[in-house]
């Protein structure tokens, strides 16, 4: 009864957050410098004709008013128009979120296969030489820009190994895209059981997702190591150890009681992901919304720009709710 | 480096109290206490070349670093260009030791000004959070302000803010200190939750002083080790988004000697074999965020004594 209570106040307090991340887009928006009528008129436009521009653009208004048919389009789902690629932010976004999701999804789910197991082992044996490298490997690669781990694995494993293709996009020029059905190549290629489409977009994903996975992955195994540490020298594994219990059953105690703060940091790799792709996928040239953003404030798009930038705090609460009602499944007592 | 030996040092006295260091030779206890940590002093020694090269890099390399060359076009590392050439010619390791100039600059006053910020309005919300009228909406609204500039993805961010302004070095410190505001407000707040009960606090009550002299004479100098500790791995963070959003060409523009530029400028050349053009400014670029992680996790120990012995 209290879970529904609380779902559904998560569930109200959702479009409270997403009014007030959206008033300081508005503002953001306004920061730009110069005549925002210029980029549709150009340099040489008469007065009546910025004067125009003014009105279509709704600039005219005072800026409540201003706010509140923001506000209307954005719920209707209308972004306005990319000045770059001509289209409605909106499409180009569809467009391209299945892209950044294909290689975010990967990259947390490696990161949490091999970060938590990590984080566990090294909690239990606390020397050997695998503990050392791991601590030296988390401090390290904590420091490391991704962008530029990035270019050295492409020098590696492309120029010097030949083994994985080039920075060049999502699939191999000479190989057609598999028919969309969710718009994430390797999925859809498994769906329809394009083997070639397959391999093709799994080799191009190895490198940008290797990139994150290395760079990212030490936030999850350093959480897991330590919520693991701490559970089991809690009160409930020493009793478990001191009535004899077997060791793999203690440590399966501990681990379970554990995954609330492991859960709480997937949530935050997730967040953290959506902005480290942004200079992967520019390195890699993938296509995705990251790109996009780049794309849109380098041309100074500032419509595309906005979008994106709404959208990605949109994803970031969503990830944040699912990760709370998560809890409730790992966790009963949590009523 | 003079500011991470000045920070535990007895004259601020606030520290004192919330970290019982003894007051006679304080510098004398943090020099021992660094020499028996090996990653301490190499971050020390890591922040202290980072100064110095901020400081005169760019007057000390073998070559111009911003104009090209005559006809040196990507050349290998040798004894003439230790890290080689770049494709327009320029040397890249003068470019390398003359970056801290404007990374640093950049990093060291953006925190700076969102240290100052998010202190002072952690102050203000942790001490008048739960009270009653003006002040209890103030925290209110200060921590959803900060919840809220935290719900975007902090590198979308950092690129909206410097997009929606321009790129530039002063649009580049606004969105870095922007950004770490409610960072600084959080740590700040926790600590304030914890001194505001304690007794002096009340004893300082009874003395007959107002509640905002109690919150920034009493409550504040108190609540600064966590928040302190916090500068340098900040400062850390802060170039490595300046030195992504200048590669992706959103920061400081070329040819200033930048690392994240200095990588952008060498990416096309990685795969094509010139190697040296984008790894060196990478090795500097951690070797530095590396040494600032390092002296924050020395500070935090040092200004922690439950984990001193």
């Amino acid at each position: 009864m209290r879970f529904a209570r609380y779902i559904a106040r998560r569930l109200l307090l959702l479009p409270v957050q997403l009014l007030l991340v959206s008033l300081i887009v508005f503002f953001l928006v306004r920061q730009m410098p110069g005549e925002p009528t210029f980029l549709y008129t150009g340099p040489f436009a008469t007065k009546e004709r910025v004067e125009e521009v003014r009105r279509q653009l709704g600039l005219d208004q005072p800026i409540h008013v201003q706010y509140v048919r923001y506000i209307e389009r954005v719920i209707r789902g209308d972004f306005g128009m990319s000045l770059r690629t001509s289209q409605p932010v909106m499409t180009d976004v569809r467009q391209r979120l299945p892209a950044t999701m294909e290689l975010i999804g990967y990259a947390v789910v490696f990161s949490v296969l091999i970060g938590v197991p990590l984080g566990v082992y090294t909690a239990i044996r606390k020397r050997g030489i695998i503990n050392r490298a791991v601590f030296l490997y988390g401090m390290m690669a904590g420091a490391l820009p991704d962008f530029w781990f990035a270019l050295i694995a492409i020098f590696v494993f492309f120029f010097h190994l030949g083994l994985l293709p080039g920075p060049i996009g999502r699939i191999d020029l000479m190989v057609s895209t598999p028919e969309t059905i969710t718009g994430m190549y390797t999925v859809d290629a498994l769906l329809t059981a394009n083997w070639a489409a397959f391999f093709s977009s799994a080799s191009h994903l190895f490198l940008p997702v290797l990139t994150l996975v290395f760079i990212y992955m030490p936030l999850v195994l350093k959480n897991a190591r330590s919520a693991m540490e701490d559970m089991l020298g809690s009160e409930f594994v020493v009793y478990a150890r001191a009535a004899g219990l077997p060791r793999l059953m203690q440590w399966r105690y501990a681990l379970r009681n554990a995954m609330p703060p492991i859960i709480t940091v997937t949530g935050i790799l997730a967040w953290f992901l959506l902005g480290g792709a942004v200079l992967v996928e520019t390195v890699f040239a993938w296509g995705g919304l990251g790109q996009y953003a780049v794309q849109s404030v380098v041309n100074s798009d500032y419509a595309a720009l906005q979008g994106v930038v709404l959208l990605s705090a949109v994803f970031t609460m969503l990830v944040f709710l699912v990760v709370d009602l998560a809890y409730f499944v790992v966790d009963p007592r949590i009523k | 480096m003079s500011e991470a030996v000045q920070v535990p040092s007895p004259a601020s006295g606030g520290i004192a109290a919330a970290a019982p260091i003894p007051r006679a030779g304080g510098l004398h206890t943090f020099a021992r206490f660094v020499g028996q940590r090996p990653a301490f002093l190499t971050g020390l020694a890591i922040v202290g070349i980072t100064v110095f090269l901020a400081a005169v890099g760019p007057y000390i390399g073998p070559y111009p670093t911003e104009t090209a060359l005559p006809g040196d076009t990507l050349q290998p590392p040798s004894w003439r260009h230790p890290f080689g050439t770049d494709v327009s010619n320029m040397d890249i390791f003068s470019r390398v030791i003359a970056a801290p100039r404007i990374d640093l600059t950049i990093a060291l006053v953006s925190t700076f000004i969102a240290f100052v910020f998010g202190v002072l309005l952690g102050v203000i919300s942790g001490f008048f959070g739960g009270e009653r009228g003006l002040a209890r909406y103030a925290s209110e609204g200060i921590m959803r302000a900060a919840d809220i500039v935290q719900a975007f993805p902090v590198f979308i961010f950092a690129l909206a803010l410097v997009g929606f302004r321009g790129p530039g070095a002063i649009n580049v410190i606004a969105a870095l200190a922007f950004l770490n505001i409610p960072f600084f407000l959080r740590i700040t707040r926790g600590a304030v939750l914890q001194v505001r009960e304690r007794p002096f606090i009340e004893a300082a009550r009874c003395a007959g002083n107002s509640e905002w002299r109690i919150a920034f004479f009493h409550v504040l100098p108190n609540a600064l080790t966590p928040p302190v500790a916090n500068i340098s791995p900040t400062i850390g963070f802060s170039i490595l988004l300046t030195s992504g959003l200048s590669f992706v060409g959103a920061g400081v523009p070329v040819p200033t000697p930048e690392w994240g530029s200095m990588i952008a400028i060498g990416a096309p050349n990685m795969m094509t074999g010139q190697w040296w053009t984008a790894l060196f400014p990478g090795i500097a670029l951690g070797i530095s965020i590396l040494g600032y992680a390092l002296v924050g996790d020395g500070l935090k120990e040092f200004l922690d004594p439950t984990k001193r012995v």
